[in-house]
Protein backbone atom coordinates (compact mmCIF):
# COMPACT_ATOMS: atom_id res chain seq x y z
CA UNK A 1 0.00 0.00 0.00
CA UNK A 2 2.74 2.13 0.63
CA UNK A 3 4.23 2.46 -2.83
CA UNK A 4 0.69 3.71 -3.71
CA UNK A 5 0.08 6.17 -0.93
CA UNK A 6 0.04 8.99 -3.48
CA UNK A 7 -2.64 7.40 -5.51
CA UNK A 8 -4.66 6.92 -2.21
CA UNK A 9 -4.15 10.50 -1.23
CA UNK A 10 -4.87 11.84 -4.51
CA UNK A 11 -8.37 10.03 -4.61
CA UNK A 12 -9.03 11.56 -1.29
CA UNK A 13 -8.29 14.95 -1.88
CA UNK A 14 -10.60 14.54 -5.12
CA UNK A 15 -13.42 13.33 -2.94
CA UNK A 16 -12.83 16.48 -0.38
CA UNK A 17 -13.32 18.66 -3.34
CA UNK A 18 -16.31 16.98 -4.54
CA UNK A 19 -17.80 17.57 -1.15
CA UNK A 20 -17.29 20.80 -0.99
CA UNK A 21 -17.79 21.72 -4.49
CA UNK A 22 -21.51 20.53 -4.34
CA UNK A 23 -22.14 23.42 -1.99
CA UNK A 24 -23.35 22.28 1.87
CA UNK A 25 -23.47 25.00 3.98
CA UNK A 26 -19.58 27.16 4.41
CA UNK A 27 -19.29 25.50 7.90
CA UNK A 28 -19.18 22.08 6.48
CA UNK A 29 -17.21 23.30 3.56
CA UNK A 30 -14.81 24.36 5.94
CA UNK A 31 -14.84 20.80 7.45
CA UNK A 32 -14.05 18.83 4.24
CA UNK A 33 -11.14 21.70 3.88
CA UNK A 34 -9.52 20.60 6.40
CA UNK A 35 -9.26 17.36 5.76
CA UNK A 36 -8.25 18.65 1.99
CA UNK A 37 -5.44 20.43 3.33
CA UNK A 38 -4.08 17.41 5.78
CA UNK A 39 -4.10 15.02 2.83
CA UNK A 40 -2.72 17.64 0.68
CA UNK A 41 -0.02 17.95 3.59
CA UNK A 42 0.34 14.29 3.20
CA UNK A 43 0.41 13.89 -0.83
CA UNK A 44 3.71 16.81 -0.38
CA UNK A 45 5.12 15.59 1.84
CA UNK A 46 5.81 11.81 0.20
CA UNK A 47 7.48 14.01 -1.92
CA UNK A 48 9.94 15.13 0.13
CA UNK A 49 9.04 18.21 1.67
CA UNK A 50 8.13 18.16 5.14
CA UNK A 51 8.70 21.94 5.29
CA UNK A 52 5.84 22.70 2.96
CA UNK A 53 3.59 20.00 4.67
CA UNK A 54 3.96 21.47 7.70
CA UNK A 55 3.48 25.20 6.69
CA UNK A 56 0.25 24.10 4.88
CA UNK A 57 -1.17 22.43 8.26
CA UNK A 58 0.00 25.63 9.88
CA UNK A 59 -0.86 28.81 7.96
CA UNK A 60 -3.57 27.65 5.60
CA UNK A 61 -5.30 25.32 8.31
CA UNK A 62 -4.12 26.66 11.70
CA UNK A 63 -4.90 30.43 10.18
CA UNK A 64 -6.88 30.90 7.37
CA UNK A 65 -9.21 28.31 7.98
CA UNK A 66 -9.54 29.13 11.89
CA UNK A 67 -10.28 33.19 10.45
CA UNK A 68 -12.32 31.62 7.80
CA UNK A 69 -14.29 28.97 10.36
CA UNK A 70 -14.84 32.02 12.98
CA UNK A 71 -16.38 34.35 10.27
CA UNK A 72 -18.98 32.04 9.01
CA UNK A 73 -19.99 30.86 12.68
CA UNK A 74 -20.52 34.53 13.17
CA UNK A 75 -22.39 34.51 9.94
CA UNK A 76 -24.54 31.08 9.98
CA UNK A 77 -27.80 30.39 9.52
CA UNK A 78 -30.12 28.14 12.35
CA UNK A 79 -30.30 25.06 9.43
CA UNK A 80 -27.54 24.91 8.15
CA UNK A 81 -27.28 22.42 4.42
CA UNK A 82 -25.44 19.30 5.08
CA UNK A 83 -24.88 16.98 1.59
CA UNK A 84 -28.44 14.99 2.84
CA UNK A 85 -30.25 17.59 3.59
CA UNK A 86 -31.00 19.16 0.02
CA UNK A 87 -31.47 16.81 -2.59
CA UNK A 88 -29.75 18.36 -5.07
CA UNK A 89 -26.50 18.87 -3.04
CA UNK A 90 -26.63 14.56 -2.27
CA UNK A 91 -27.30 14.46 -6.33
CA UNK A 92 -24.29 16.45 -7.00
CA UNK A 93 -22.11 15.00 -4.38
CA UNK A 94 -22.95 11.51 -5.39
CA UNK A 95 -22.61 12.25 -8.83
CA UNK A 96 -18.88 13.29 -8.08
CA UNK A 97 -18.36 10.56 -5.83
CA UNK A 98 -19.74 8.25 -9.17
CA UNK A 99 -17.15 10.22 -11.66
CA UNK A 100 -14.05 9.80 -9.60
CA UNK A 101 -14.89 5.99 -8.85
CA UNK A 102 -15.01 5.44 -12.45
CA UNK A 103 -12.18 7.18 -12.80
CA UNK A 104 -10.54 5.40 -10.17
CA UNK A 105 -11.41 1.79 -11.84
CA UNK A 106 -9.90 2.92 -15.39
CA UNK A 107 -6.10 3.94 -14.17
CA UNK A 108 -6.51 0.91 -11.97
CA UNK A 109 -7.69 -1.76 -14.75
CA UNK A 110 -6.05 -0.38 -17.95
CA UNK A 111 -1.95 -0.49 -19.02
CA UNK A 112 -2.39 3.02 -20.29
CA UNK A 113 -4.72 6.23 -19.08
CA UNK A 114 -4.40 8.85 -22.02
CA UNK A 115 -6.85 11.84 -22.07
CA UNK A 116 -4.30 14.68 -22.14
CA UNK A 117 -2.07 13.32 -20.47
CA UNK A 118 -0.68 9.58 -20.81
CA UNK A 119 -0.24 8.15 -17.39
CA UNK A 120 0.95 4.23 -17.51
CA UNK A 121 -0.86 2.82 -14.65
CA UNK A 122 -0.90 3.12 -10.90
CA UNK A 123 2.61 2.71 -10.84
CA UNK A 124 3.04 6.22 -12.31
CA UNK A 125 2.37 8.24 -8.85
CA UNK A 126 4.95 5.82 -7.05
CA UNK A 127 7.32 7.81 -5.82
CA UNK A 128 11.02 7.36 -7.09
CA UNK A 129 14.26 8.88 -6.42
CA UNK A 130 15.66 10.57 -8.83
CA UNK A 131 16.52 13.73 -8.18
CA UNK A 132 20.21 14.54 -8.77
CA UNK A 133 20.49 17.41 -6.04
CA UNK A 134 22.84 14.54 -3.95
CA UNK A 135 22.01 15.30 -0.18
CA UNK A 136 20.56 18.97 -0.53
CA UNK A 137 16.37 18.87 0.39
CA UNK A 138 14.95 20.36 -3.21
CA UNK A 139 12.00 22.05 -1.60
CA UNK A 140 14.38 23.94 1.46
CA UNK A 141 16.42 24.50 -2.02
CA UNK A 142 13.21 25.99 -3.99
CA UNK A 143 12.33 27.97 -0.57
CA UNK A 144 15.80 29.65 -0.13
CA UNK A 145 15.46 30.89 -4.28
CA UNK A 146 12.39 32.43 -3.49
CA UNK A 147 13.74 34.59 -0.42
CA UNK A 148 17.00 35.36 -2.67
CA UNK A 149 16.58 35.06 -6.62
CA UNK A 150 13.04 34.85 -6.48
CA UNK A 151 12.55 38.31 -4.35
CA UNK A 152 10.72 40.06 -7.46
CA UNK A 153 7.91 37.13 -6.64
CA UNK A 154 7.83 37.94 -2.93
CA UNK A 155 7.49 41.80 -3.47
CA UNK A 156 4.56 41.01 -6.12
CA UNK A 157 2.60 38.77 -4.16
CA UNK A 158 3.55 40.79 -0.69
CA UNK A 159 1.59 43.74 -2.37
CA UNK A 160 -1.32 41.87 -4.17
CA UNK A 161 -2.24 40.09 -0.64
CA UNK A 162 -1.88 43.95 0.96
CA UNK A 163 -4.15 44.96 -1.76
CA UNK A 164 -6.53 42.46 -1.59
CA UNK A 165 -6.70 43.41 2.30
CA UNK A 166 -7.61 47.32 1.05
CA UNK A 167 -10.16 45.28 -1.66
CA UNK A 168 -12.13 43.82 0.59
CA UNK A 169 -12.31 46.84 3.34
CA UNK A 170 -13.72 49.19 0.33
CA UNK A 171 -16.17 46.91 -1.27
CA UNK A 172 -17.46 45.95 2.36
CA UNK A 173 -17.38 48.90 3.37
CA UNK A 174 -20.00 50.62 0.59
CA UNK A 175 -20.58 53.92 -0.33
CA UNK B 1 -13.56 56.44 -1.39
CA UNK B 2 -10.81 57.80 0.66
CA UNK B 3 -8.06 59.42 -1.85
CA UNK B 4 -5.39 57.47 -0.91
CA UNK B 5 -6.93 54.42 -1.16
CA UNK B 6 -8.04 54.65 -4.92
CA UNK B 7 -4.94 55.81 -5.93
CA UNK B 8 -3.42 52.79 -4.39
CA UNK B 9 -6.00 50.78 -6.00
CA UNK B 10 -5.91 52.17 -9.07
CA UNK B 11 -1.46 51.88 -9.19
CA UNK B 12 -2.25 48.28 -8.32
CA UNK B 13 -4.65 47.87 -11.98
CA UNK B 14 -1.62 49.79 -13.66
CA UNK B 15 1.04 47.08 -11.87
CA UNK B 16 -1.05 44.33 -12.77
CA UNK B 17 -1.53 44.91 -16.42
CA UNK B 18 2.77 45.99 -16.55
CA UNK B 19 3.59 42.77 -14.52
CA UNK B 20 1.08 41.02 -17.43
CA UNK B 21 3.09 42.69 -20.33
CA UNK B 22 6.59 42.27 -19.26
CA UNK B 23 7.30 38.88 -17.45
CA UNK B 24 8.89 35.88 -19.40
CA UNK B 25 7.25 33.50 -16.68
CA UNK B 26 4.00 31.79 -17.01
CA UNK B 27 3.24 32.09 -13.00
CA UNK B 28 4.14 35.49 -12.75
CA UNK B 29 1.45 36.55 -15.94
CA UNK B 30 -1.35 34.81 -13.91
CA UNK B 31 -0.73 36.64 -10.96
CA UNK B 32 -0.31 39.84 -12.76
CA UNK B 33 -3.99 38.77 -14.50
CA UNK B 34 -5.35 38.08 -10.83
CA UNK B 35 -4.17 41.46 -9.42
CA UNK B 36 -5.65 43.75 -12.44
CA UNK B 37 -9.28 41.71 -11.68
CA UNK B 38 -8.67 42.25 -8.15
CA UNK B 39 -7.86 45.56 -7.90
CA UNK B 40 -10.40 46.27 -10.51
CA UNK B 41 -13.32 45.45 -8.57
CA UNK B 42 -13.57 48.38 -6.50
CA UNK B 43 -13.05 50.79 -9.53
CA UNK B 44 -16.09 49.10 -11.01
CA UNK B 45 -18.04 49.24 -7.92
CA UNK B 46 -17.26 53.24 -6.93
CA UNK B 47 -21.20 54.07 -7.10
CA UNK B 48 -22.94 51.84 -4.27
CA UNK B 49 -25.97 50.75 -5.52
CA UNK B 50 -27.35 47.18 -6.42
CA UNK B 51 -26.42 47.22 -10.24
CA UNK B 52 -22.94 48.14 -10.01
CA UNK B 53 -22.59 45.32 -7.12
CA UNK B 54 -23.91 43.18 -10.45
CA UNK B 55 -22.13 44.17 -12.82
CA UNK B 56 -19.13 43.54 -10.68
CA UNK B 57 -19.92 39.90 -9.46
CA UNK B 58 -20.03 39.16 -12.70
CA UNK B 59 -17.02 40.49 -14.15
CA UNK B 60 -15.65 38.88 -10.81
CA UNK B 61 -16.83 35.68 -11.69
CA UNK B 62 -16.49 35.25 -15.51
CA UNK B 63 -12.91 36.77 -15.29
CA UNK B 64 -11.86 34.14 -12.66
CA UNK B 65 -12.90 31.45 -14.82
CA UNK B 66 -11.12 32.38 -17.44
CA UNK B 67 -7.53 32.50 -14.88
CA UNK B 68 -8.60 29.14 -13.61
CA UNK B 69 -8.70 28.14 -17.60
CA UNK B 70 -5.33 29.77 -17.78
CA UNK B 71 -3.81 28.35 -15.04
CA UNK B 72 -4.89 24.67 -16.26
CA UNK B 73 -3.21 25.63 -19.44
CA UNK B 74 0.12 26.85 -17.97
CA UNK B 75 0.14 23.24 -16.44
CA UNK B 76 -0.33 21.42 -18.83
CA UNK B 77 2.04 23.59 -20.90
CA UNK B 78 4.69 22.87 -18.02
CA UNK B 79 4.18 18.87 -18.25
CA UNK B 80 4.65 19.11 -22.06
CA UNK B 81 7.65 20.90 -21.68
CA UNK B 82 9.04 21.07 -18.61
CA UNK B 83 9.82 24.57 -18.35
CA UNK B 84 7.61 28.09 -17.70
CA UNK B 85 9.21 30.81 -20.28
CA UNK B 86 6.36 32.59 -22.73
CA UNK B 87 8.17 31.75 -26.25
CA UNK B 88 5.61 28.98 -27.37
CA UNK B 89 3.07 27.01 -26.11
CA UNK B 90 4.30 23.07 -26.89
CA UNK B 91 1.17 21.37 -26.78
CA UNK B 92 -2.04 21.80 -29.35
CA UNK B 93 -4.56 21.04 -25.94
CA UNK B 94 -2.90 23.75 -23.73
CA UNK B 95 -2.53 26.15 -26.84
CA UNK B 96 -6.75 25.87 -26.86
CA UNK B 97 -7.60 26.03 -23.57
CA UNK B 98 -5.24 28.96 -23.40
CA UNK B 99 -6.69 30.62 -26.64
CA UNK B 100 -10.46 29.95 -24.75
CA UNK B 101 -9.15 31.57 -21.70
CA UNK B 102 -8.03 34.73 -23.07
CA UNK B 103 -10.95 35.21 -25.08
CA UNK B 104 -13.31 34.63 -22.34
CA UNK B 105 -10.98 37.76 -20.50
CA UNK B 106 -11.56 39.79 -23.77
CA UNK B 107 -14.89 39.24 -24.64
CA UNK B 108 -14.93 37.72 -28.08
CA UNK B 109 -17.73 35.12 -28.85
CA UNK B 110 -18.63 32.72 -27.41
CA UNK B 111 -17.85 34.37 -24.51
CA UNK B 112 -19.20 37.59 -25.33
CA UNK B 113 -22.40 37.74 -22.61
CA UNK B 114 -20.89 39.40 -20.10
CA UNK B 115 -19.59 42.77 -21.85
CA UNK B 116 -23.19 44.14 -22.51
CA UNK B 117 -24.34 43.40 -19.30
CA UNK B 118 -20.72 44.62 -16.99
CA UNK B 119 -20.84 48.05 -19.17
CA UNK B 120 -24.37 48.81 -18.64
CA UNK B 121 -24.09 48.02 -14.77
CA UNK B 122 -21.23 50.64 -13.93
CA UNK B 123 -20.27 54.16 -14.23
CA UNK B 124 -19.21 55.84 -17.49
CA UNK B 125 -15.91 56.08 -15.91
CA UNK B 126 -15.41 52.58 -14.92
CA UNK B 127 -16.51 51.88 -18.53
CA UNK B 128 -14.12 53.44 -19.96
CA UNK B 129 -11.14 51.78 -17.92
CA UNK B 130 -13.03 48.30 -18.57
CA UNK B 131 -13.52 48.79 -22.41
CA UNK B 132 -9.87 50.16 -23.18
CA UNK B 133 -7.41 49.30 -20.09
CA UNK B 134 -8.38 45.89 -19.45
CA UNK B 135 -7.98 44.72 -23.58
CA UNK B 136 -4.62 45.37 -23.30
CA UNK B 137 -2.69 42.34 -20.79
CA UNK B 138 -4.93 39.45 -22.67
CA UNK B 139 -4.24 40.98 -26.06
CA UNK B 140 -0.37 40.99 -24.88
CA UNK B 141 -0.70 37.65 -24.54
CA UNK B 142 -2.21 36.92 -27.52
CA UNK B 143 0.29 38.58 -29.37
CA UNK B 144 3.16 36.68 -27.86
CA UNK B 145 1.67 32.77 -28.19
CA UNK B 146 0.14 33.92 -31.93
CA UNK B 147 2.71 31.23 -33.65
CA UNK B 148 1.43 28.70 -31.51
CA UNK B 149 -2.94 29.68 -31.60
CA UNK B 150 -4.94 26.86 -33.78
CA UNK B 151 -5.93 29.30 -36.46
CA UNK B 152 -9.53 27.50 -36.81
CA UNK B 153 -10.64 28.45 -33.15
CA UNK B 154 -9.32 32.04 -33.30
CA UNK B 155 -10.69 32.60 -36.75
CA UNK B 156 -14.09 31.35 -36.17
CA UNK B 157 -14.52 33.25 -32.76
CA UNK B 158 -12.79 36.24 -34.45
CA UNK B 159 -15.43 36.48 -37.15
CA UNK B 160 -18.47 35.35 -34.76
CA UNK B 161 -17.56 38.21 -32.52
CA UNK B 162 -17.65 40.32 -35.01
CA UNK B 163 -21.85 39.35 -36.17
CA UNK B 164 -22.69 39.39 -32.94
CA UNK B 165 -20.75 42.66 -32.00
CA UNK B 166 -22.97 44.00 -35.11
CA UNK B 167 -25.78 42.42 -34.68
CA UNK B 168 -26.22 42.69 -30.99
CA UNK B 169 -25.87 46.45 -30.73
CA UNK B 170 -28.69 47.16 -33.76
CA UNK B 171 -31.42 46.95 -30.94
CA UNK B 172 -29.71 49.01 -27.94
CA UNK B 173 -30.25 52.72 -27.02
CA UNK B 174 -27.96 52.58 -23.86
CA UNK B 175 -25.14 54.37 -24.73
CA UNK B 176 -23.17 51.79 -22.22
CA UNK B 177 -24.60 48.80 -24.31
CA UNK B 178 -23.85 50.36 -27.44
CA UNK B 179 -19.94 50.69 -26.76
CA UNK B 180 -19.76 47.51 -25.18
CA UNK B 181 -21.53 45.69 -28.90
CA UNK B 182 -18.24 47.79 -30.10
CA UNK B 183 -15.74 46.83 -28.43
CA UNK B 184 -16.92 43.10 -29.28
CA UNK B 185 -16.67 43.86 -32.74
CA UNK B 186 -13.45 45.70 -32.47
CA UNK B 187 -11.63 42.77 -30.55
CA UNK B 188 -13.19 40.34 -33.68
CA UNK B 189 -11.42 42.34 -36.16
CA UNK B 190 -8.06 42.18 -34.11
CA UNK B 191 -7.89 38.69 -33.26
CA UNK B 192 -8.54 37.85 -36.77
CA UNK B 193 -5.93 39.15 -38.22
CA UNK B 194 -3.48 38.20 -35.03
CA UNK B 195 -2.04 35.10 -36.72
CA UNK B 196 -1.18 36.80 -40.20
CA UNK B 197 0.37 39.83 -38.90
CA UNK B 198 0.22 40.49 -35.12
CA UNK B 199 1.38 44.48 -35.96
CA UNK B 200 -2.01 44.88 -37.10
CA UNK B 201 -3.34 44.08 -34.02
CA UNK B 202 -1.47 46.37 -32.06
CA UNK B 203 -2.40 48.60 -34.46
CA UNK B 204 -5.86 48.31 -34.04
CA UNK B 205 -5.74 48.24 -30.11
CA UNK B 206 -4.04 51.55 -30.25
CA UNK B 207 -6.44 53.26 -32.80
CA UNK B 208 -9.65 51.47 -31.20
CA UNK B 209 -8.46 52.59 -27.50
CA UNK B 210 -8.18 56.36 -28.82
CA UNK B 211 -11.57 56.00 -30.47
CA UNK B 212 -13.13 54.94 -27.86
CA UNK B 213 -11.43 56.98 -25.15
CA UNK B 214 -12.53 60.08 -27.23
CA UNK B 215 -16.46 58.62 -27.37
CA UNK B 216 -16.65 58.19 -23.77
CA UNK B 217 -14.74 61.14 -23.16
CA UNK B 218 -17.65 63.25 -24.68
CA UNK B 219 -20.17 60.94 -23.28
CA UNK B 220 -18.72 62.01 -19.97
CA UNK B 221 -19.10 65.71 -20.95
CA UNK B 222 -22.40 65.44 -22.00
CA UNK B 223 -23.66 62.96 -18.75
CA UNK B 224 -25.28 61.22 -20.97
CA UNK B 225 -26.17 57.92 -21.04
CA UNK B 226 -29.27 57.30 -23.35
CA UNK B 227 -30.07 57.81 -26.89
CA UNK B 228 -32.16 60.27 -25.78
CA UNK B 229 -29.89 61.63 -23.76
CA UNK B 230 -27.34 62.50 -26.16
CA UNK B 231 -29.84 63.94 -28.56
CA UNK B 232 -29.88 67.38 -26.38
CA UNK B 233 -26.23 67.99 -26.57
CA UNK B 234 -26.75 70.78 -29.28
CA UNK B 235 -28.69 72.88 -27.04
CA UNK B 236 -26.07 73.02 -24.28
CA UNK B 237 -22.55 72.29 -26.42
CA UNK B 238 -23.01 72.29 -30.45
CA UNK B 239 -19.26 71.98 -31.30
CA UNK B 240 -19.53 68.59 -29.37
CA UNK B 241 -22.50 67.61 -31.36
CA UNK B 242 -20.19 68.22 -34.18
CA UNK B 243 -17.36 65.59 -32.82
CA UNK B 244 -19.19 63.03 -31.58
CA UNK B 245 -20.67 63.11 -35.56
CA UNK B 246 -17.02 62.77 -36.81
CA UNK B 247 -15.91 60.08 -33.78
CA UNK B 248 -18.48 58.14 -34.46
CA UNK B 249 -18.32 58.13 -38.07
CA UNK B 250 -14.59 57.10 -37.45
CA UNK B 251 -15.22 54.13 -35.21
CA UNK B 252 -17.77 52.93 -38.48
CA UNK B 253 -14.39 52.75 -40.16
CA UNK B 254 -15.08 55.46 -42.92
CA UNK B 255 -12.53 56.79 -44.75
CA UNK B 256 -10.88 59.71 -44.56
CA UNK B 257 -11.19 59.33 -40.81
CA UNK B 258 -8.96 57.20 -38.83
CA UNK B 259 -11.32 54.54 -37.85
CA UNK B 260 -10.26 53.62 -41.76
CA UNK B 261 -7.30 52.63 -41.44
CA UNK B 262 -6.73 49.53 -39.00
CA UNK B 263 -9.67 47.99 -41.39
CA UNK B 264 -8.09 48.88 -44.74
CA UNK B 265 -4.48 47.25 -43.69
CA UNK B 266 -6.56 44.00 -41.94
CA UNK B 267 -8.28 43.66 -45.06
CA UNK B 268 -5.10 44.32 -46.88
CA UNK B 269 -3.22 41.76 -45.24
CA UNK B 270 -6.38 38.90 -44.88
CA UNK B 271 -5.70 39.61 -48.98
CA UNK B 272 -2.15 38.73 -48.99
CA UNK B 273 -2.28 35.65 -47.32
CA UNK B 274 -5.00 34.63 -50.00
CA UNK B 275 -8.25 34.39 -48.31
CA UNK B 276 -11.15 36.06 -50.13
CA UNK B 277 -14.19 35.58 -48.29
CA UNK B 278 -13.53 36.07 -45.14
CA UNK B 279 -11.93 39.61 -45.26
CA UNK B 280 -15.49 40.01 -47.38
CA UNK B 281 -17.60 38.30 -44.81
CA UNK B 282 -15.86 40.87 -42.02
CA UNK B 283 -15.92 43.98 -44.40
CA UNK B 284 -20.03 43.09 -44.51
CA UNK B 285 -20.33 42.73 -41.06
CA UNK B 286 -18.96 45.71 -40.29
CA UNK B 287 -21.60 47.74 -41.85
CA UNK B 288 -24.32 46.42 -39.53
CA UNK B 289 -21.60 48.49 -36.83
CA UNK B 290 -21.71 51.33 -39.32
CA UNK B 291 -25.76 51.28 -39.14
CA UNK B 292 -26.27 52.28 -35.61
CA UNK B 293 -23.31 54.35 -35.23
CA UNK B 294 -24.54 56.45 -37.88
CA UNK B 295 -28.20 56.00 -36.03
CA UNK B 296 -26.80 57.78 -33.24
CA UNK B 297 -25.43 60.33 -35.34
CA UNK B 298 -28.83 60.73 -37.26
CA UNK B 299 -30.37 61.47 -33.66
CA UNK B 300 -27.72 63.58 -32.64
CA UNK B 301 -25.89 65.92 -34.93
CA UNK B 302 -27.99 65.79 -37.98
CA UNK B 303 -31.63 66.15 -36.56
CA UNK B 304 -33.26 67.58 -33.81
CA UNK B 305 -34.38 64.85 -32.11
CA UNK B 306 -38.07 65.42 -30.98
CA UNK B 307 -38.52 65.93 -27.33
CA UNK B 308 -40.73 68.05 -24.70
CA UNK B 309 -39.92 71.34 -24.70
CA UNK B 310 -38.88 71.36 -20.61
CA UNK B 311 -36.50 68.35 -21.91
CA UNK B 312 -34.57 70.76 -24.29
CA UNK B 313 -32.60 72.32 -21.51
CA UNK B 314 -29.97 69.97 -20.50
CA UNK B 315 -28.43 71.13 -16.72
CA UNK B 316 -25.48 69.71 -15.18
CA UNK B 317 -23.82 71.18 -11.81
CA UNK B 318 -20.62 72.55 -13.79
CA UNK B 319 -18.92 71.89 -16.86
CA UNK B 320 -16.82 69.35 -16.65
CA UNK B 321 -13.07 69.80 -17.40
CA UNK B 322 -12.25 66.90 -19.75
CA UNK B 323 -8.41 66.23 -20.07
CA UNK B 324 -6.76 65.96 -23.32
CA UNK B 325 -10.14 65.81 -25.50
CA UNK B 326 -8.98 68.27 -28.07
CA UNK B 327 -5.86 66.31 -28.93
CA UNK B 328 -7.88 62.65 -28.69
CA UNK B 329 -10.51 63.89 -31.06
CA UNK B 330 -7.86 65.06 -33.65
CA UNK B 331 -5.69 61.29 -33.33
CA UNK B 332 -8.76 59.58 -33.44
CA UNK B 333 -10.29 61.33 -36.65
CA UNK B 334 -7.37 62.77 -38.73
CA UNK B 335 -4.62 59.62 -38.51
CA UNK B 336 -5.47 58.60 -41.81
CA UNK B 337 -3.08 60.32 -44.06
CA UNK B 338 -0.32 59.12 -41.83
CA UNK B 339 -0.91 55.64 -43.01
CA UNK B 340 2.45 55.39 -45.27
CA UNK B 341 4.66 55.26 -42.23
CA UNK B 342 3.31 52.29 -41.46
CA UNK B 343 5.95 50.93 -43.20
CA UNK B 344 8.46 51.32 -40.70
CA UNK B 345 7.40 48.74 -38.65
CA UNK B 346 9.55 45.78 -39.31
Amino acid sequence: MMTYIVFILSVIFVVSFVGFSSKPSPIYGGLVLIVSGGVGCGIIMNFGGSFLGLMVFLIYLGGMLVVFGYTTAMATEQYPEVWVSNTTVMGVFLLGLLMEVMLVLYVLKSEEVGVVFKFSGVGDWAIYDTGDSGVFSEEIMGVAALYSYGAWVVIVTGWSLLVGVLVILEVTRGG
Amino acid sequence: MNPLIFTTILMTVLLGTMIVMMSSHWLMIWIGFEMNLLAIIPILMKKYNPRTMEASTKYFLTQATASMLLMMAIIINLMHSGQWTITKVFNPTASIIMTSALAMKLGLTPFHFWVPEVTQGISLTSGLILLTWQKLAPMSILYQISPSINLNILLTMAVLSILVGGWGGLNQTQLRKIMAYSSIAHMGWMTAVLVYNPTLTMLNMLIYIMMTLTMFMLFIHSSSTTTLSLSHTWNKTPLITTLILITLLSMGGLPPLSGFMPKWMIIQELTKNSSIILPTLMAIMALLNLYFYMRLTYSTSLTMFPSTNNMKMKWQFETKRITLLPPLIVMSSLLLPLTPMLSILD
